[in-house]
Parts: C-alpha cells; structure tokens; sequence
C-alpha cells in the first residue's frame, strides 16, 4: 500500500519482551501434557496386556501334566499274618486299609503306617476267602467271595470325633446287607470269581464256582420302620448258558450288562436286563496277539471298562449302539505309556481317569475322554502289587512286591483338558460315536464332561455370519450411497442418525429380539422371507417408475433426496408382505409355516434362531460398520472423482473404478471391525439364541457362542476348577480373534492411511 | 532435460502477430452466458469465442470466476447442487447444457487437466488406459498404442517407458501432470481445458508444462487458466481478462498485453492489483 506522509508517530511497535515466565509455564505445560497422554497410551497397552497375561495365567494349569510327591514309605504296618488283598483309602486320605488274606481289615494312619484299628470279617465264621472285590468305591463298599458259597459283603466309614479338642477318625464296619454272608445256594464250594451289581432295586451276583458259573438276582425289600434295614429276597438263580473259564468279571451298576474276561483277553459280553433269561450277546478281543490280560475294571459310572495287558495297554471299551440299535463293546481308546507289564489298574472316584501300576514300580496316570497320558513316574525299585487311590485323587498308597509301602501325593488338578478333547471329536461315553460336544455340568457324579470349544466356536462364527450377512451389504452399501451420492444435508442427517444407533445398549436389542421379534417371526415366517423379496423388487420397481417420470416432477425432488422416497415404498412393502403373511400360510403351508418346516422339509425350528441373531446383531453391528466404512469412501480425494468424471466417466463408473478401490481397504476394515465385534457380542445372543450348543448351520437353528457360554455358566462354576479355567480358555479365545480381526483391520487402516498422504 | 529458457519457436511468435480472431474457427462460443452460485453471481454477460486450435488463456485476480468459467465448458459444474447457469455456451454450434447432450460424451470430447496433479492410485499403463476402457476399449494392443501414442504426445513416453507397471504416485509432481495430461489426450479429446496446470510445480515441470501446451495446439484447442500472466503471454494466441465475473477484455495475447484496450486490464497486467 501507498505510505501516507504527514504522520510523525513511528509505526513500528515497541520491541517484544520476551516473557520468560509465560515460556516456563507453557513448557510445563508441554511437558505435563505430554507425560500424561504418554502415561494413558502405556497404561491402555498394559492393561491389554495384563489382562492377557491374567487369563493365560488362569488357563495355563489346564495343561500342566500331573506330579507326584513322595510322602513316605515304610514296611507293612502290623506285622502281615497274611498277603494283602486290597486297599482303599478314605475322603481326606488321612486313614487307609488294608484287607488281608485271613479276613482282617487293617486300618492305618496312611502317611506314618501307624495302626488304628483292625476288625476280623471271618470271625465266627468257618469260612476262608476266595475271592474279593470293590463292590461301589463311592460308597465304600467291598465284597468277599468265601469258599462257602457266599458272599460277604461290608462296608468301611468313619467318623469324626472332637475328643478333648483332638481331631480323630474312628473307622467303622458295617454290613448293609447284614452281618451274614449271603448264601447263594449252590452249596459248601468256593466262589472263584464274583461280580456284583448293586442300585436300588435290587442286587445281582455272578458267581463262578468249580460248578460253573451262576446269575443270582435279589430284590431290595426295604423295612417300613428302619430304612436302612435292606432285606434280599431272591428273585432268580440261573446257570449261565455259555462261559468261557473266566478269569474277571464286571457287572455293570445298573444291573443291565456283564463282562467276563477270560484269561486270554476276550471279554463275552452278556445282556442281563432279564436276570432269569441271560443272553450271550457277543465276544470281544481287544488284545494284541500275544498280549495277556492283567486287569480288568470299571472307569467310574460303570459304563466304560478298563482291560490292561502285559505290553503295558490299557484298553477302554463300551457299548455302542449300531444303526439297527444293537449294542456292541467296542474298543474307544488304547493308553500306552507304562512300559512294563501292567500289575493293577484303579480307576478314580470322581473323574474319568485311572492309575495302573506295572511290574517296574512304575505308576502311570491317564484320562480317558481326554485321551491324555499325564505321568509316569517310578515309585519304587520293584513290582508293585497293590495301589490305592484317595476318593480325591490327591494322594496314592501302594505296595511292592518286598511289602514295603509307598505314600505320594498326586497333583493332578485338570486331567480333562487336552488339545483334542477341547477342539477335537471326543467319543464319549454311550455316544454312537465321536462328537463335538459342550456339556459342562449335570446333576450327576459319574458324569463325563464335554469340554468341546469346537461347537461354540462354530456357534459365535455363526452368529456372526447370520448378523454379517445382513449387516455386511446394508452397511457397506449404505455407506457408499451416503457418502457418495447422497446429498450433503441428508447426508448430515442421515450419518449421525445411523451412528447413535451404536449408544443403544445390546442388552435393549436383545430382549426385543428375544422377546418380541423371535415370536413375531415364528408367526409371521412367511411374511419374513417375502419381504426378502418384495423390498428388493419394491424398490427396483420405484426406481423404474421414477425414470420414466417427467422431467418436470423429477426435478420436484432436490438432487441427492431421491433415495429418501423409497423410505415409504419400503414400508408399504413390509407391511403388505406381513399383511398377506397369514394368506400365505393357509394356501401353501397349511396354516402353519413353521410345522411345515418340521415336518414336511424335516428342518428342526428353534423360535430363538439364526434369522432372529441375524436381525438383532446384524442391527447391533452396522453402524460400527456403516461409519468406519462412510468415512473411507468418503475421503477419497474428490480430485480423484473430478479425475474421472473429466475423462467422461458416468458417477457409477468412477465410483466403481476409482472411488471403491481406493476405499476398499476402509471398506474391509470397516468389515473386520464389524465382524471382531459381532464375534465378541454377548448379551444379544445371550438373550435370543436359547443357547444350544448344536454345531447345525440351519438357519432355523440356535446356537451357543463363545461369550454367551462365558456369560452363562462362569458364575456357577467353582472357581478354579477345570470347568472354570476352560471358561476362562473361551474367554481366551474369544480374545484372540477379537484381537486378531481388529488387528488385521488397523493394519489395513494404517496402510490406506500411508496410502493416502501421497495422494 | 536442460534447463535452457522456452524454445517458443520464430514460427509461433511471428504467426501471433497476424492472429485475427474474425480468420479463426470457431470452437466454443459464449453467448450472455452467466452462473450462480445460490443466489450468488459468479459470471455475468459473457461473450466469447474460443478459436479452434488455439491457445486461449484465462487470466485475472482469485475469484473472478476464470476457473469457473473453464469448468463450464465440460459441466463440471453439473457436480455442484447449487449453481444454475444462464445464457448459452455453445460447442461447434451446439448448446452443451441441452439436454440432447450427453455429458459424458461431452466431457470425453472436452478434457480437462486440474490444478493439481491427480493420478489415480493405479499403474502408469492403466492411467492412460482408464478413458479407453470407459469408451469400451480392451484390446491390448489398441490400448497399448495409444497409451504410447498419449504419453508421448504429453512428453513423457522416454521417462516412463520403463516403468509403465509402477505405480503412478511414484512419478514426481511435474511427471504426474503431464500423466495426467497424456491420460486426458489418450482419449482424442478436441479440446483440453487446463485449470493452472503449473501452479504447483516447480520451475522446470513448469517449462516441460509449457513447451507441451505449445505442441498440443497443433491437434487440439487449449483453454488455460493461469494466474501466471508470464506464463499466459508466454504459451497463449488469445487472452481473455476476466475481473469480478465479467469479461473485460478479449484478444489476441500480443495486442492484449502490449495494447490492452481496457484501463481495467491495463492495471491487472501492470501490476496495479491482483
């Protein structure tokens, strides 16, 4: 500018101070602020992190092996009149007992071998044994078989007595089915072998004497005065018709199977659901030629049995039913693993796993359903003959071949999980055959867990797929129509609107879905796979009708705002769909769709199915989606477009071939985010799935996921049991691929960010 | 490339001197042709022709609608909810806002080169080739000559023969432009309007711009934009000055910057403002 003349006053400003005050506040500042968003960067990281580190720490002990611990050894207690029979321990492990050949139970401090008390079963009895067995080790139940002809069944308890202040445990004998041995009636002769089934009803007894082998069946007849006065009444006695000299014999609890094994590995097996009419169903050789059978038990619950051999094999078996219903004892799973010949075998108390011991003073412990050899440890320098196990599996008693006795304790906390019995078919006890299979808890004792994360798994997968599938095209289409065509005011309506759909709490959709929109569908199912229809063709038939129009109606409409009038065409035809729905039903589906699925396609219907997951998560998810994808085509350069548009490009071919494939990895990240986040949803399928861990990908079915499963069973389950660390594996994994879809989704966030400073 | 000073051949500075706009060939013409903005008007009353084969420069202050008139010429404008036009701007006689045109076509005939360089994210090749496939073009060998023929009529064949797979955001900014270029001359265009194609290169990209406008008159007619008046007088036949959204001044660049007619145009060219 020109300079004006005439003014005397300087115009140029007194020079500035330089305030070093103000410089040392502001560098504070500086500094603080950026400490402090330093500090809150490390601190997210770390907890990350740490909350990593924590649920591996919680899972980690599922696959730590087994160990064992010497506690003590030392000679037999109380000078042995003669060999020992067997041996069992009670509850805390703190007592054992010893049966020995002359009929006396030695019971003995189990870690000093100091005796406690000792009780002669025979007696007053003329009698000697001949042979013997655990009858129920839950209930601590053994049994005698005596060269009389009967049978002596007992029981080992104890109590717990305060005397002065002292903790001491009294064991006790007892005799549920009375101090008199039970007379089979076949005479003065000795019971080689004996097996004996025992539930409420009544008690069966095999019997194999020099006469052959015998079925005896009792029925309980309980006193009305005392209820634990039981009294036998026989019910039949058979020879049965064929049998192989057995060697061992099991009957099954529930009085319905037996197994004879004879002295070459066959176990015959027989139905004896009718005790008076035994049938012969079949003979079964596990064994490898040249193998011998050692042991033969039940796993617990009686259903499994165990055939050891002397290659050191353990052989499971159970019944498995064929396509025409017929039960066949089929070999399951073979355990190698201890290297000499196997000496005993003894199955645990409240888990499916078993110890054997061999003739190298070795014990070996397994786990059937997990298929898992977890230890093999040498516990003394010769054979051992005898092994005990403590109801909790913590502590082990064995006896060598010198009559020296060993005291270990067992760690062996999580046998159950293993690589395949958590992501592998599991053959599972009385299953036709192998399955994937979540069942964590029942009512019972005996019962087998199925710890398979595979089915839920495949249940959060489907669930996210049903949800994507819907959310996938609405959201991304939506996005690109947003940012790309629509006009810029709608566009600020419309975008917002969409994102303050992410603030609704899940748990609001999942109760809709679950109780309002799962029943709307079941009843109006037609209507629902119509509207699939209709509103495509609806709003193609719209759009059509819309370029035919006049140009002077056209331009009516401002440009950009043409998309909002198929809002109403959109509702018509949901309503009409839903309207004709119960037309619909009558004329082609005999009044109910939802029968006909079951019945004539032979679809199963969960009324909490995939369509309801698909809606209510699919809602849930896209405007996580539709957002990170509306930003990423929206901010290709608009330079590029006028680019394409200048080369003579329609819109839709510069959208398709600049616009999108420069958004594209927005696109898909938007994508991964969406699916990382229908992978970790949880109160949406908690609520409207009914939680059915199937692996069946029909739409019309449930499922379980992941973290519903987490949500559901981990406050009933007992903290740090197996249960409870493979709750927290789920959550692990559930983890991971929530981590690994938002990781793949950054990466292609940052390389499109990279991307896009050149351009 | 040498960094010698524009080789503006004898030929085209003698030829200017005889340039009458009555002799030329009439490529666009504008007849009272205004815009709005909203309620806004950026151009108001133009009457213009733009000679076939020639260079025409736009010049003038910021704002006074010179990039906006350009636009028009293809309708980019199209793109722009608010802007409605008045008057005619017609290309060989033909109205191009009727509705009879078709504005891709439009556009395929009236290329267009922005301020700054914008390659799409793809290769050198398919840069070149994007407008002919749009046209329907996907022979290989058809698209490999004219890709060839396009970059070499832009100048750039030598230096990007070699790496015609790479990507085009690796080429430098002046490269790029002239990319940009070749990719709007692949489609034989019969004009090409360039909006400051050089304002945001450097010197040297700016002389390989200018030499190359200089050639491509010889098949096509060139509408610039330029802030730069050197550079207008430098690569332009014709000038037209444009101040506040009027036309003030039209001619040939010679006359125009020696003699202008207007005292408006006289003191943009001076100096006086701008």
């Amino acid at each position: 500018m020109s300079q004006e003349t005439g003014s005397t006053k300087s115009l140029i400003p007194e020079p500035l101070e330089f305030n070093t005050q103000l410089w040392k506040r502001r560098s504070i500042r500086d500094f603080l602020a950026r400490n402090f968003v330093g500090a809150g960067g490390i601190a997210v990281i770390g907890s990350i992190i740490l909350i990593f580190v924590f649920l591996f720490a919680v899972v980690f002990p599922l696959f730590k092996g087994a160990a064992l611990y010497p506690v003590s050894s030392y000679s037999l207690p109380d000078a042995a009149v003669g060999d020992s029979l067997l041996y069992s321990t009670e509850e805390q492990a703190e007592v054992s007992m010893r049966l020995d050949s002359s009929g006396v139970v030695h019971f003995f401090y189990t870690d000093t071998g100091t005796l406690v008390q000792k009780f002669d079963l025979l007696a007053g009895l003329n009698a000697k044994i001949s042979s013997w067995k655990h009858v129920d080790t839950e209930r601590n139940i053994l049994a005698l078989g005596l060269d009389t002809g009967q049978i002596l069944i007992f029981r080992h308890s104890y109590t717990l007595r305060y005397a002065d202040d002292r903790r001491t445990i009294i064991p006790r004998i007892s005799y549920p089915y009375g101090e008199e041995p039970i007379d089979l009636g076949i005479g003065r002769q000795a019971v080689d072998h004996f097996a004996i089934g025992d539930n409420e009803d009544g008690l069966t007894i095999f019997a194999y004497t020099r006469e052959g082998p015998r079925l005896v069946d009792y029925a309980k007849v309980f006193s009305f005065l005392d209820e634990d006065e039981i009294v036998l009444e026989l019910a039949s006695q058979v020879s049965l018709p064929y049998v192989d000299r057995p060697m061992n014999a099991l009957l099954s609890p529930e009085r319905q199977w037996l197994y004879l094994l004879n002295d070459e590995g066959v176990i015959s097996l027989y139905d004896i659901r009718s005790a008076e009419t035994p049938v012969h169903i079949e003979d079964v050789q596990p064994l490898d030629a040249g193998s011998r059978p050692t042991a033969f038990e039940f796993l617990i619950g009686g259903i499994s049995v165990l055939l050891a051999d002397d290659q050191g094999d353990v052989h499971q078996l159970f019944l498995v039913r064929d396509e025409d219903g017929n039960q066949h004892l089929t070999e399951i799973r073979r355990f190698s693993g201890a290297t000499a010949k196997i000496s005993g075998l003894v199955a645990e108390q409240l888990r499916k796993g078993f110890l054997v011991t061999d003739d190298a003073g070795q014990v070996s412990v397994f786990h059937t359903t997990a298929s898992r050899h977890l230890l093999t440890e040498k516990i003394a320098d010769h054979a051992l003959l005898h092994l005990s196990i403590a109801p909790r599996s913590d502590k082990i008693v064995a006896e060598d071949s010198t009559g020296q006795l060993h005291v270990w304790k067992l760690d062996n906390e999580h046998p159950e999980a293993s690589f395949s019995s958590i992501w592998g078919k599991v053959w599972y006890e009385s299953y036709p055959e192998p399955d994937y299979v979540w069942q964590s808890s029942s009512a019972s004792s005996d019962f087998e867990p199925k710890f398979s994360l595979t089915p839920l798994t495949f249940g959060t997968f489907k669930a996210a797929f049903y949800a994507m599938l819907l959310a996938m095209p609405l959201a991304i289409f939506g996005a690109i129509f947003t940012a790309y065509f629509m006009a810029p005011k709608m566009r600020g309506i419309v975008k917002p609107t969409i994102e303050i759909m992410e603030a609704l709490p899940t748990v609001i959709l999942g109760f809709l879905a679950g109780l309002w929109l799962a029943p709307f569908v079941e009843s109006h199912l037609p209507g629902i796979f119509v509207c699939l229809l209709v509103i495509p063709a609806g709003m193609f038939v719209a759009s059509l009708a819309w370029w035919i129009l006049p140009d002077r109606i056209k331009l009516l409409v401002p440009e950009g705002w043409q998309a909002a009038l198929l809002i109403p065409v959109v509702i018509l035809c949901t309503w009409m769909a839903l309207a004709f729905s119960p037309w619909m039903e009558n004329v082609f589906f005999g009044g109910n769709m939802r029968i006909w699925i079951t019945d004539t396609l032979g679809i199963g219907y969960d009324q909490r199915n995939s369509i309801i997951i698909g809606i209510a998560m699919g809602f849930a998810v896209i405007p996580t989606i539709f957002s990170i994808a509306e930003d990423a085509v929206f901010s290709v350069p608009k330079h590029l477009t006028s680019g394409s548009l200048a080369l003579g490009a329609t819109p839709w071919q510069s959208l398709v071939h600049v616009v999108l494939p420069s958004a594209s990895p927005g696109i898909f990240s938007a994508t991964m985010i969406g699916l990382g986040r229908a992978v970790g949803e949880t109160m949406i399928v908690l609520m409207a799935t009914g939680n059915t861990p199937v692996m069946d990908f029909s739409i019309f079915e449930g499922m379980r996921t992941l973290s519903a499963n987490v949500a559901v069973e981990l406050p009933e389950s007992e903290v740090n049991s197996t249960h409870f660390r493979i709750l927290f594996l789920a959550a692990l994994v559930l983890f991971v691929f929530t981590f690994f879809f938002n990781t793949i989704a950054e990466i292609v966030r940052q390389r499109l960010r990279e991307k896009y400073s050149t351009l | 490339m040498t960094m010698a000073a524009p080789q503006i051949s004898q030929d085209v500075l003698l030829n200017r001197a005889s340039l009458e706009l009555e002799k030329e060939q009439t490529c666009f013409e504008c007849r009272d042709f205004g815009l709005y903005y909203g309620n806004n008007q950026a151009l108001r009353g133009i009457d213009m022709v733009i000679p076939e084969r020639r260079v025409t420069a736009f010049i003038g202050p910021s704002g006074c609608g010179k990039s906006t008139l350009l636009r028009c010429m293809n309708r980019m404008n199209d793109l722009i909810d608010t802007v409605r036009l008045e008057g005619e701007m017609l290309l060989h006689g033909k109205d191009i806002n009727s509705k009879s045109i078709n504005v891709t076509e439009l556009r395929r005939q009236v290329g267009m080169v922005f301020q700054k360089p914008n390659p799409f994210p793809k290769t050198v090749y398919e840069n070149v080739a994007y407008g002919l496939r749009l046209q329907g073009v996907n022979k290989k060998r058809v698209l490999d000559e004219h890709v060839e023929w396009a970059l070499k009529g832009a100048a750039l064949w030598d230096e990007v023969k070699d790496r015609l797979q790479d990507n085009a955001l690796g080429l430098s900014g002046g490269q790029q432009q002239r990319l940009v270029i070749a990719r709007a001359i692949a489609i034989e265009p019969q004009v090409i309007l360039l909006d400051e194609p050089a304002s945001a290169l450097d010197p040297i990209s700016t002389l390989k711009i200018e030499e190359l406008i200089i050639q491509l008159k010889q098949d096509y007619t060139v509408v610039i934009v330029t802030h730069n008046m050197q550079q207008a007088a430098r690569v332009s036949d014709y000038t037209a000055f444009l101040y506040l959204g009027e036309l003030i001044e039209f001619g040939a660049t010679d006359q125009l910057f020696t003699n202008p007619a207007q005292k408006q145009t006289e003191d943009y060219i001076t100096g006086r403002y701008g």
